[in-house]
């Protein structure tokens, strides 16, 4: 059944919320040649005017035990609706990325744990409202733990 | 004045043509670097001039000229302003298609990164200049990184031999005879080629490693962005985390995640060299998600009787999207195939 668990992840979010929601991705899935080096990209779905959207991120993190917030930009790609996330936070600690938007007056939000070697596509979370702090803290705990392994 | 004139920058020209006060040419270029370089670039020059294939005028210009010649005496009181004007023009185009004739013979810069890389007969120690028709090669306890203008860069792995067909700003291309290179290139798609005796490496804004021997027995795998792995007519696509065998005569194999199963890799490498139906139910069975960018690119490579299995397959991992439709697919339609790709690229 793991075989199934990418699939899950990358269309759970809109078969459950059958709403706006993310997609998120390698940065090759964008075939934009200057996003390759981004963390990752991320996609609209169900969101009939991405150009009038809003979206924002932050990257949430443990560093030494204390909890770090770092705002992100987010780069707009040429199709409309697909974004970019840089890193944009340090190497140490732990970290997840927090996806917000907004696309005529419905929310998304999806969590993004970031691992050693990039994304954790498998362990991402999404939302049909914002990400409550608790949801936040316990993604982050969840990175931490896994460490301790 | 006198270390300006003492630079033989405007004898170059006629001592290649010509020979002409070949030894004072030789001797100055003997002690200088600045000299030396020009030469080369000048010699680049003209011998891409003297590549140029000689086109007949049309009878239009001669028809032009002429009645220019037999116009009236009046107007002809304008005919030196007229020819000063289309000498400095003639001018501007000589030094125009000089400068591009320069460009395009670029020479790269290489560095040495261990040991002494050879550049055509010559060591070249930490550095030196490899231009097109030059063959590069390390040994066993030698590296070589080779910039690609201002493209990016091609580190050459110990024991690899490989030339430089092209160095063109459309156009950079390398031969890689045997050995193994890492390219890390940073432009826009289809810029920068590497030959292999059985595919060519095209591109596609990446960064990747590709070994071959000299039979074409190859493989490439990319780090970052995407590759197009090419042969008569035959495509793989490898994106970031995959690889793509090639092999002598048959050309690029199917691409694959690296994170695949041994089982599904070990099947593939069947199917690839034997197109066994056992070699594709078992890659059928073993795919996960991620490598439906090995059955996307089965679609099209297995016998058309055995696509629907395949395409079933990419449809139980995965939902297909809205515009792919099972008939165009199995049609192998190149517009369904691709937007399908697309929309897979998203799970890969």
């Amino acid at each position: 059944m793991l075989r199934y668990a990418v699939a899950t992840s990358v269309f759970a979010a809109v078969a459950l919320a059958d709403g706006f929601t993310f997609t998120i991705a390698s940065p090759m899935a964008a075939q934009e040649a200057q996003f390759k080096s981004a963390a990752f990209v991320f996609r609209t779905e169900r969101c009939a005017d991405p150009a009038k959207s809003q979206i924002s991120a932050s990257a949430e993190g443990i560093v030494q035990a204390k909890r770090r917030s770092v705002p992100l930009k987010v780069a707009s790609l040429q199709k409309p609706g697909v974004y970019a996330v840089f890193q944009n936070w340090g190497n140490e600690g732990r970290w997840v990325v927090v996806l917000k938007g907004v696309c005529a007056g419905e929310t998304a939000a999806a969590i993004v744990p970031l691992g050693r070697k990039g994304f954790l596509r498998e362990s991402a979370k999404f939302f049909p409202r914002p990400a409550t702090d608790a949801e936040v803290d316990a993604s982050l705990k969840s990175l931490v733990e896994g460490d301790s392994k | 004045m006198r270390i300006f004139r003492r630079h033989v920058s405007d004898r170059l020209a006629p001592y290649i043509h010509e020979a002409r006060a070949a030894d004072q040419v030789e001797r100055h270029l003997a002690k200088c670097e600045r000299c030396r370089a020009e030469y080369v670039q000048v010699r680049a020059g003209i011998e891409a001039l003297q590549r140029l294939p000689l086109a007949e005028a049309p009878a239009s210009i001669w028809n032009s000229i002429e009645s220019v010649l037999n116009a009236a005496p009046a107007k002809r009181s304008f005919a030196p302003r007229k020819i000063a004007f289309a000498a400095i023009a003639g001018l501007m185009v000589v030094g125009l298609g000089y400068w591009i004739v320069m460009r395009s013979a670029a020479r790269w810069e290489v560095d040495g990164l261990g040991g002494s890389p050879v550049v055509g007969t010559e060591h070249i120690g930490r550095a030196g200049r490899v231009a097109a028709g030059e063959w590069i090669e390390t040994d066993a306890e030698s590296r070589a990184r080779i910039q690609i203008g201002d493209i990016g860069s091609v580190e050459l792995a110990p024991n690899t031999r490989a030339r430089v067909i092209a160095t063109r700003p459309q156009d950079n291309r390398i031969a890689l005879q045997h050995g193994e290179i890492h390219a890390r290139i940073s432009a826009p798609p289809r810029i920068f080629f590497v030959d292999t005796a059985s595919a060519t490496a095209a591109d596609l804004g990446c960064e990747y490693f590709l070994h071959t021997d000299e039979d074409g027995s190859g493989l490439m795998s990319v780090a970052s962005g995407w590759v197009s792995f090419e042969w008569n007519g035959r495509e793989s696509l490898v994106p970031e985390g995959a690889s793509c065998r090639t092999r002598p005569r048959l050309g690029p194999g199917t691409p694959f995640f690296e994170d695949a199963s041994d089982g599904f890799k070990r099947a593939l490498d069947d199917f690839d060299q034997t197109s066994s139906d056992a070699a594709l139910t078992a890659i059928l069975a073993k795919a996960r998600v991620r490598d439906t960018l090995t059955l996307w690119h089965l679609l099209s490579r297995v016998a058309a009787g055995d696509r629907g299995r395949v395409y079933d397959r990419i449809a139980a991992l995965t939902p297909v999207p809205a515009g792919v439709s099972q008939e165009k697919a199995l049609k192998l339609d190149p517009e369904t195939l691709r937007r399908w790709k697309d929309e897979l690229a998203w799970t890969w």
